[in-house]
């Protein structure tokens, strides 16, 4: 019979996503038998994070401090605050090395039918935030599902009532995209979105 | 038909759940099969050719097969032919899929409410941003209860007199129309006009539209069984934002 301790691990794993009752027998056995060093760097390492990571008081991602150090360089342009769904949304926004502003992070969306609604996403802390004074323009940058869309139909409305300029990531075919490979949906609303080109 | 097999079925999306690490509940409403629950395996994965394409509001042609409660999604088609639902249309498009997550009764067929869907979502592709769309969700509204076998009576009373335009009703449930008597006071009535244009679904007359809007809260209250929706709460509440 499996030692309780052991069956504790086991079940304890399967919290992590994408890991079954086999992977996380598997991945105890592992810790016990060939890497108690790395099981005690692991508990270490959960510790310290629970215990140090928490949201930024400007942005509301990940941080260590108080305020993280994005939200605090002078680097950056605070007039624009783009808003993001999630960190990993975040991230990518960075890469684009496109963006010099700062960032809101909304840790999740607006979704009616799984009652998650503008009270759910603690939509107060962000207005606060809008409303420092400095910044002059909102990009929303949330998803383009119908629950980003709805998340940002939302803030537009908020945000308009205050006197803040408000844009939308554009959509529509990908750089080097050759239509013929484009998905129809894609096509069809840079067809509807398309712009006139100016000189 | 066999009801584990479809194949090119039109259908929408009604709801999505993360299922597992990469999959997908789906439900869907589809055209001859009504609200039919499928897998999508490995929908959520990067790559995945199914991603992108279970979107709400938008005409799929879904191929599924297998047994049991939830079915096995095989092959996904966009169709086209409908604007994305942007703005308070969009909340329109999510209060519509949550009557008939919460009224219709898994595979039931109901091919005439399934074209009227359509045809109302495709409505309110085109409708103003900032605007409520309330004639398409009365329209709506009252094809569901009909198709469900509730439906309104309109166009005579609960003892089978015309409806009179000028005079005034009580709704009963389950009844009809009831003429107020004279004097009678009191409670929540609704004119004869409202109901002849409710039979005709012209919503025209602002009178009209409020008025059909309290019969049809009441009545799918009513059917509801007390059942509160998520979508409408959330209306309500960014309407006090």
């Amino acid at each position: 019979m499996t030692p309780s301790a052991l069956e504790g691990l086991i079940q304890a794993l399967r919290c992590l996503p994408g890991v079954g009752p086999k992977s996380a027998q598997r991945m105890a056995y592992h810790l016990l038998q060939h890497d108690r060093k790395g099981a005690l760097q692991l508990v270490a390492a959960l510790n310290n994070a629970l215990e140090g990571v928490r949201h930024c008081q400007r942005c509301n991602t990940f941080s260590e401090q108080d305020i993280c150090d994005r939200c605090s360089s002078p680097k950056r342009d605070a007039s624009l605050l783009c808003i993001v769904e999630t960190p990993v949304d975040m991230n990518m926004m960075e890469q684009t090395l496109a963006y010099q502003g700062l960032y809101y992070v909304l840790m999740g969306r607006v979704s009616p039918l799984d009652g998650m609604g503008p009270r759910q996403l603690g939509l107060e802390k962000l207005m606060e935030r809008v409303l420092d004074g400095v910044v002059k323009e909102v990009v929303l940058a949330t998803n383009y599902t119908n629950e980003g869309e709805a998340t940002a139909h939302y803030l537009s409305t908020l945000l308009a009532e205050k006197g803040i300029r408000v844009s939308r990531l554009a959509r529509g075919v990908p750089v080097g995209g050759e239509l013929e490979f484009v998905d129809p949906g894609t096509l069809a609303q840079a067809f509807r979105e398309r712009r006139t080109v100016d000189e | 038909m066999p009801r584990g097999k479809a194949d090119g079925q039109r259908a929408y999306v009604l709801h999505t759940r993360p299922y597992r690490e990469t999959s997908l509940l789906v439900e869907v409403f589809s055209r001859d099969y009504g609200r039919v629950a499928l897998l999508a395996r490995g929908a959520r994965r990067p790559r995945s050719a199914l991603r992108g394409l279970l979107m709400g509001f938008q005409p799929l042609e879904l191929s599924w097969s297998g047994k049991g409660e939830v079915l096995n999604l095989i092959k996904a088609e966009w169709q086209g032919g409908q604007p994305l639902l942007m703005g308070l249309p969009l909340f329109c498009g999510y209060y519509l899929n949550e009557l008939l997550l919460r009224l219709l009764p898994r595979e039931d067929p109901h091919p005439f409410l399934f074209e009227r869907y359509a045809q109302i979502l495709l409505h309110l592709g085109q409708s103003p941003r900032h605007q409520v769309a309330e004639a398409d969700l009365r329209c709506f509204e009252r094809a569901l209860l009909g198709d469900l076998g509730y439906g309104l009576r309109l166009d005579r009373d609960w003892q089978g007199a015309a409806i009179d335009p000028g005079a005034a009703y009580r709704y009963e449930m389950e009844r009809g129309p009831v003429g107020l008597e004279a004097g009678e006071a009191g409670g929540w009535i609704i004119s004869g006009q409202t109901l002849l244009d409710m039979a005709r679904d012209d919503y025209s007359r602002p009178v009209s539209r409020s008025e059909a809007k309290q019969l049809m809260r009441r009545l799918l209250a009513y059917y509801l069984d007390g059942v509160e929706l998520e979508s409408r709460k959330l209306f309500k509440e960014f309407q006090e934002l």
